[in-house]
């Protein structure tokens, strides 16, 4: 009886600490990739997340010079710091949605399930309208082999789009 | 280039019974739709041999099936690629960089948002969330009105009637007669003319 009274303690401990694991997880999709995250208990408009979920969340890494991305690298403004960054005991939060407004990067949220999409910079996204290189993709055949635009440099390409719908 | 969140399932029935001779691949995020600006299917670039657009954006029907829809005939459109296969750049169809830079608009924040909020509800939707999915996908709706992928596709997903109060045939009319493709500007040079116009 003693030991039943003990296992169902145990049980009744962990569904609390699932739960509340589940109210602070957070989905990130970033590059199109999805991520789960751990977000700051207070999180709520804005995404604060750990300084190592944003590197594997989204490659991002925060240095004296900005928070940078192999050669590319964002400076954050002198008199805002606090807005990105908070240190709290050991752990460090990085607030990933007010730094998606810094960088013009389109971020929309779906509360209820706790998924965050971070779509293309404008600048990313707008690239190609001076160059004309045709934006790049790799997408799969209907055996799940993988073609890239890049694949047929030196042939023409007719690119053209259909839909089932 | 299928445009379908369906995936390669809701694409193979129509790859498989037109056997193509060509690259058919299954876009179940739309990618391409986003990363060129697209708003409807058909939509065709071309591209050149050094990968740079020749003609951006334009409606592509390839055979008269929608004739009565949309009033457009297919041959010149396919005299045209024809011409391009057999000239390359000096087809009067390849537009000068200019022309092609003037026919391309940047993306407006609500589109890049419109852009956002399709992918979101596309991901809720294969997460099997298909309600909590409707709200992400009208916003998209709402914020680039002029995307019919965006609206077909969200509408394909559900019954249309229930859940947006609406279907295509009703949004055509609505539109009376205003075009809803990319429109097709073809100069109306005779067929291997030379005479290169932009």
């Amino acid at each position: 009886m003693i030991n039943s009274l003990f296992m169902l303690t145990v049980i009744a401990a962990s569904v609390v600490a699932a739960h509340a694991a589940d109210q602070n997880t957070r989905v990130i999709i970033y590059d199109d990739v999805a991520t789960e995250v751990s977000a700051a208990p207070a999180s709520s408009s804005d995404l604060w997340i750990t300084t190592g979920d944003l590197t594997r969340a989204t490659r991002f890494v925060i240095k004296p010079q900005g928070v940078c991305r192999d050669e590319l690298c964002f400076p954050l403004p002198k008199n805002r710091k606090a807005e990105f960054v908070s240190k709290k005991g050991t752990t460090t939060w990085f607030n990933l949605s007010a730094f998606a407004k810094l960088i013009r990067q389109p971020v929309v949220v779906d509360q209820k399930n706790g998924v965050w999409y971070f779509g293309a910079r404008d600048a990313e996204q707008n690239g190609y309208l001076a160059s004309l290189e045709a934006p790049n993709f790799t997408l799969p055949d209907l055996n799940g082999k993988l073609h890239s635009l890049a694949d047929f440099r030196g042939q023409k390409v007719l690119l053209v789009t259909w839909a089932s719908w | 280039m299928a445009q379908d969140t369906g995936g390669a399932k809701a694409a193979a029935p129509w790859i498989t019974a037109a056997k193509p001779e060509y690259t058919a691949l299954v876009d179940e995020k739309q990618i391409v739709t986003q990363k060129y600006g697209m708003v409807n299917v058909p939509t065709a670039v071309w591209i050149d041999e050094q990968g740079r657009i020749v003609r951006p954006n334009e409606v592509a029907f390839i055979d008269d099936r929608f004739k009565s829809f949309t009033n457009m005939e297919s041959a010149p459109y396919i005299d045209a690629i024809r011409d391009w296969a057999a000239n390359g750049a000096k087809s009067v169809y390849v537009l000068s960089a200019a022309e092609s830079k003037a026919r391309l608009k940047p993306r407006s924040d609500d589109r890049s948002r419109a852009d956002a909020e399709f992918a979101l509800a596309e991901y809720l939707y294969k997460q099997g969330k298909g309600a909590d999915a409707i709200p992400h996908f009208k916003e998209a709706q709402r914020l680039d009105p002029d995307n019919w992928n965006y609206k077909r596709q969200a509408w394909a997903l559900s019954d249309a009637e229930r859940d947006y109060g609406t279907n295509f045939g009703k949004e055509v009319k609505k539109l009376s007669g205003r075009p809803y493709y990319q429109p097709r500007k073809l100069p109306e040079a005779k067929k291997g003319a030379n005479d290169r116009r932009n």
